[in-house]
């Protein structure tokens, strides 16, 4: 295999025959639990009428974006995004708030809602089986499934290799690379006969969904120190004007007294 | 009223109280089950629904009516009105109790409360949640100090140390109203990272100058709900000459309030979504005409303003309104990933309906919170300067 410089799936719906073996293969690698999976298949089932049904399966699991929402999103750095593309997860500073299940447009990370805080609840989610990868091997995802719906590489050679099987089938293929460019790129990149949206995956823009908020972020510091500053120069203002007030008024009663006096 | 059991004298109180003390146990229960057994067996909290009712009552709407102590701090010390000092301390007060009913109800919902603190060392500064951690932790230590006198005066011991924070009171109150912007507003930047999922009704760049002037109008209507129901409870004077002022603010705070809702929408281009969103256009509507439209109206007649029961009548409807808007924006609005063929079962929950465990949580805390209020304001001087005849001219 040549030299990986960012790792990424690509997944031809086209290809899925929905036998789940990768689902399954997924939690021995990884040692996760009969009901719980980093991985699913989402779908729209079988539609139509005989003989003209359509069918279109997808496997879901994490996108491993170039700008990761997740780790824009948790607030003690809990995640962290490899320059080679994976996104991995870190329990030890978790702290369960589950921002990032909110902030990621897929829907990846998942929670251990039965878990108390003896056990620990942690987030769960799809690391590009960094035990493979950097050995040489494709993820366990990728080398059992027998049809070769998914498959593992280089992303631009993926990304090349994607357009051109689209380009070689053009009645077949949706003209278009899912994750090329949305939210600013993903490193799972999927081609496909139905609307993506039918496979349940979101329309995006190709800016990251993380964009404003981090913008936001960015103005927070300085925004801090002005307004301090701002009422700061406010309260000493109406304490100034308060004060000269005051005397004024204690300069004009004697005054009157003096009138008074007259 | 009393209980008609015959108790200890310790143990004699009143019915209010022994309700609280129910509502306090119960939550504490069903803290203790979603300890031992997690999140799920005790609520309707799934991977589809990761925030639902903790999070938008306890910290969005918890936030948001804590706000009073923010705007009363401004108005008596940076605008320097002196006449709005009555209203101040049980302000701070309410505010200090409703931060740290935010801070248990978020150590209920975290999924490791024991690691807090970890918000403290671990900085991720890109995340909209670590600001208003820090906001929170150390607002509520202002907040801490800003009230520490009304306990510190009750020994005379320790007045000098009342003395001295009243001395350097100021870089403390300033500290507090930047925390309070920041976070306040911040509430609504946590939205931000949603576009695909918050509706577009509530999803704008601006939506943390939203949240902050709401939180103007929600701190207003919360100080004419609290002193109302406290000079009510316990039978005191009620200072409606400063509270009809409030009032009157409150149109105009709600008016910027509107202008820039339904600007953002027009600049948007978004105004269309109001009639063809469905369940969202009425939602929004409800929470426009509620919790906006009729307070303009309402608090632009003085009748209403000067009359004890208008005036509590048109805060509560206010509060509820706004109170709507931030269930709006963190959960009603809010669309999460649609339920697709063969997801598996840790996906296949989507309808998120909020379950009673939860909202006992809530409530027991909310108890607590009302509890502690109670005896702290019986117990300390929070009313100060009362004078009955001052009371007595309010009326």
């Amino acid at each position: 295999m040549a030299e990986i410089k960012h790792h990424a799936y690509l997944f031809d719906a086209t290809r899925c025959i929905d036998c789940r073996a990768c689902m399954v293969a997924c939690s021995v690698e990884n040692n996760i639990p009969m009901d719980k999976t980093r991985i699913w298949v989402a779908g729209i089932g079988i539609k139509g009428e005989y003989p003209e049904l359509e069918r279109g399966t997808m496997v879901y699991h994490c996108m491993h974006c170039d700008h990761p929402d997740c780790m824009s999103a948790c607030p003690v750095g809990a995640y962290t995004k490899a320059e080679d593309g994976p996104v991995t997860y870190n329990p030890d500073v978790c702290i369960g708030c589950r921002y990032c299940m909110n902030a990621c447009p897929f829907g990846v990370p998942h929670f251990d809602y039965d878990k108390g805080i003896i056990d620990g609840a942690f987030i769960d989610k799809c690391t590009f089986c960094p035990q493979r990868i950097y050995n040489g091997e494709e993820p366990a995802c990728v080398q059992t499934c027998p049809t070769d719906a998914l498959e593992y590489g280089d992303r631009e050679e993926l990304i090349a290799k994607a357009h051109a099987r689209i380009a070689a089938h053009p009645d077949r293929y949706i003209d278009h690379v899912y994750g090329e460019k949305e939210n600013g790129g993903t490193s799972y990149l999927i081609i496909s006969h139905i609307p993506f949206s039918e496979l349940g995956l979101p329309t995006l823009p190709e800016t990251p969904v993380n964009e404003v908020s981090e913008k936001v972020m960015e103005m927070t510091i300085p925004f801090a120190l002005s307004w301090g500053a701002v009422l700061s120069g406010v309260a000493a203002g109406v304490h100034m004007y308060n004060k000269n007030k005051e005397e004024k008024e204690g300069e004009a009663k004697p005054e009157k007294k003096a009138e008074v006096e007259k | 009223m009393k209980l008609n059991i015959t108790l200890p004298k310790f143990l004699r109180i009143g019915l209010f109280p022994a309700i609280l003390i129910v509502l306090m146990a119960i939550a504490a229960v069903v803290a203790l089950i979603r300890y031992t057994y997690g999140i799920g067996p005790i609520s309707d909290l799934s991977n589809s629904y990761p925030w639902g009712f903790w999070i938008s009552f306890d910290l969005f709407t918890g936030v948001a009516i804590g706000s009073g102590a923010f705007v009363m701090a401004a108005v008596v010390y940076i605008f320097e009105l002196k006449e709005f000092k009555p209203l101040l301390r049980p302000s701070v007060l309410t505010g200090f109790l409703g931060y740290i009913m935010v801070v248990i109800a978020l150590l209920v919902d975290l999924g490791h409360p024991e690691r807090i603190w970890y918000m403290m060392i671990h900085w991720n500064h890109t995340s909209v949640l670590l600001e208003i951690g820090i906001c929170v932790m150390s607002y509520l230590t202002v907040l801490a100090i800003e009230f520490a006198p009304v306990i510190l005066e009750n020994y005379p011991k320790l007045h000098n140390i009342a003395h001295l924070i009243h001395k350097f009171i100021m870089p403390f109150v300033i500290l507090g109203v930047v925390l309070s912007t920041l976070h306040q507003s911040s509430l609504g930047s946590l939205l931000l990272i949603q576009p695909a999922k918050l509706h577009p009704l509530w999803w704008t760049p601006i939506l943390p100058v939203m949240f902050f002037t709401s939180a103007i109008s929600v701190g207003l209507s919360m100080i004419i709900f609290e002193s109302s129901m406290s000079s009510r409870y316990f039978q005191r004077g009620l200072e409606i000459h400063l509270l009809e002022k409030l009032a009157k603010a409150l149109p105009i705070a709600l008016g910027v309030y509107l202008v820039l809702k339904f600007g953002e929408l027009a600049v948007a281009g978004e105004l269309g979504l109001l009639f063809t969103s469905g369940t969202m256009s009425v939602l929004f509507w409800a929470e426009i005409l509620i919790g906006v439209i009729f307070p303009i109206v309402w608090f632009s007649f003085k009748t209403n303003r000067v009359n004890p029961n208008r005036l509590l009548t048109g805060a509560v409807v206010t509060l509820l309104g706004l109170i709507l808007n931030r269930f709006n924006v963190s959960w009603f609005a809010v669309k999460h990933p649609d339920p697709l063929y063969y997801l598996p079962t840790f996906m296949s929950n989507v309808k998120y309906v909020p379950t009673l465990p939860e909202v006992a949580v809530s409530i027991g805390i909310f108890s607590a919170g009302i509890m502690a209020f109670g005896l702290l304001a019986k117990y300390f001087p929070v009313f100060e300067d009362e004078h009955p005849a001052a009371a007595h001219a309010g009326d």
